[in-house]
């Protein structure tokens, strides 16, 4: 498997694990972009499940979620693969 | 340092957790039973007179080190976050599961790798019911469930469970006031400090890498996320190359002396359940110590869980036996699983599926 280069991207955490999955389920219904990673280490110590998308999606995933109520914790910009 | 942003360095910190384990195994704690969380609470708990089996009975500093490794190592890195109210009688429950289902097995699921890499067949048996049981908890997280949000508190509250912990230590150090057993697994221990110094340093790498058991396995089955699953591997590795190292690697069922039984059934369901609750909880109870000791007292609930599931698992008998060799006659006796242990586990079972279908996300909010 080819590895993925690193590159700057879109993480939104979450409350809990379930609205990570409930956004899951939204995209792909929506054909959204994006999937469900670790929450990186650097943003938190906590062990749940964040959203990954290009920084192009931002404006795309936040009306996504405003549509759907789901609650996001934070958006962030992280270098990941 | 950054231990988390390569699968090396993730894997490094299994390392060390592995030298921590396999060194206290050399010290003097029991044979396999080098560094186990459920084993240790349950003879903490009878060290605090919760439950009365004499051979089970000693403070283990190495618990208290893991809760105040975390606290000190989040709060000297800004991490310390004391959260609560997720749904904390829930997880009061579900930490007597982790406890019950693990002494069911003998073992939590961090003893669980020791016991494979000590070619325990056993164990091995056993992880087909622990990644059954976190696999069940994955479709239940898929079909919505949740134990509601946190929510941040007063800071003291997170500190409780670290005080409470220092305050057993003050105790086993200062009076005789705990009791302490004089034969069998509970009278097996490295020395104190050694313990201690153990638990701060696993509970320090555990607090930086984020190792989970049940985590490492939810990650590869929902993402194909092979992060956690690599500071298993390094554990493993330690573990397998010391046990090799030392003549302690039999693969074989029946092995005396190695506090375990050969009941697969029970095996399979005990681990399943503890797989099951672990991802219920968010983690395994290893994750559970470190998580209450960065301040989260819905974890540090569920860690006075298990304190009564190991005390009730106990004082109902429903632990298992060891399978254990007679000295004079020679002859092996068989360990098992007693009735009632049977009918706990599966009573365990049935509560895991009624929490994580009757809990959901819109209800939460």
């Amino acid at each position: 498997m080819a590895m993925r280069k690193k590159e700057r991207k879109l993480v939104v955490t979450f409350h809990t694990t379930a609205d990570a999955m409930a956004m899951e389920k939204a995209c792909r219904e929506k054909d959204a972009p994006g999937r469900l990673i670790p929450v990186p280490r650097e943003i938190s110590a906590g062990c749940g499940l964040a959203w990954c998308a290009p920084l192009s999606c931002r404006e795309t995933l936040i009306g996504l979620m405003e549509e759907q109520g789901i609650e996001r914790e934070e958006l962030h910009e992280c270098m990941l693969r | 340092m950054n231990l988390t942003d390569s699968k090396k360095k993730l894997a490094l910190s299994g390392v060390v957790c592995g030298l921590v384990a396999a060194c206290l195994a050399y010290f003097g704690n029991p044979a396999n039973m080098a560094f186990c969380i459920a084993c240790f609470i349950r003879d903490t708990a009878g060290a605090l007179g919760l439950h009365q089996t004499e051979t089970v009975q000693y403070a283990r500093p190495e618990i208290i080190g893991l809760v105040l490794g975390a606290f000190l190592i989040s709060a000297a890195t800004k991490e310390y976050r004391s959260m609560a109210g997720s749904s904390p009688m829930t997880r009061f429950v579900l930490g007597m599961i982790l406890a019950i289902g693990s002494l069911v097995f003998l073992g939590c699921p961090l003893r669980m790798i020791i016991r494979m890499s000590a070619g325990d067949l056993n164990a091995w048996v056993a992880l087909i019911g622990f990644i059954l049981g976190v696999g069940t908890g994955v479709i239940a997280l898929k079909k919505g469930f949740s134990l509601g949000r946190a929510h941040m508190t007063n800071r003291a509250s997170g500190g409780v469970l670290p005080v409470l912990m220092l305050g057993i230590l003050v105790i086993a150090l200062a009076t005789t006031l705990l009791k302490s057993s004089q034969s069998g697994p509970g009278s097996m221990h490295a020395p104190i400090f050694l313990s201690l110094a153990g638990g701060l340093i696993f509970g320090v790498f555990a607090q930086k890498s984020r190792m989970c058991f049940a985590g490492s396995i939810r990650d590869v089955i929902l993402m194909r996320n092979f992060d956690l699953l690599t500071i298993i591997g390094g554990f493993f590795v330690v573990m397998l190359i010391f046990n090799a190292a030392t003549g302690r690697f039999i693969p074989a069922f029946d092995t005396p002396g190695i506090i375990a039984h050969s009941q697969h059934l029970w095996n399979i369901l005990g681990m399943y359940a503890v797989g099951f609750a672990a991802v219920l909880a968010g983690g395994c109870p290893l994750r559970q110590l470190i998580l209450a000791g960065q301040g989260s007292s819905d974890s540090a609930v569920t860690v006075l869980g298990m304190f009564i599931g190991a005390a009730m698992a106990h004082n109902f008998g429903l632990a298992a036996s060891a399978t254990a060799l007679n000295a004079e006659t020679q002859e092996v006796t068989a360990g098992a699983v007693p009735p009632a242990g049977q009918v706990a586990v599966v009573i365990c079972i049935i509560v895991c599926f009624v929490i994580a279908f009757t809990n959901r996300r819109s209800e939460g909010r």
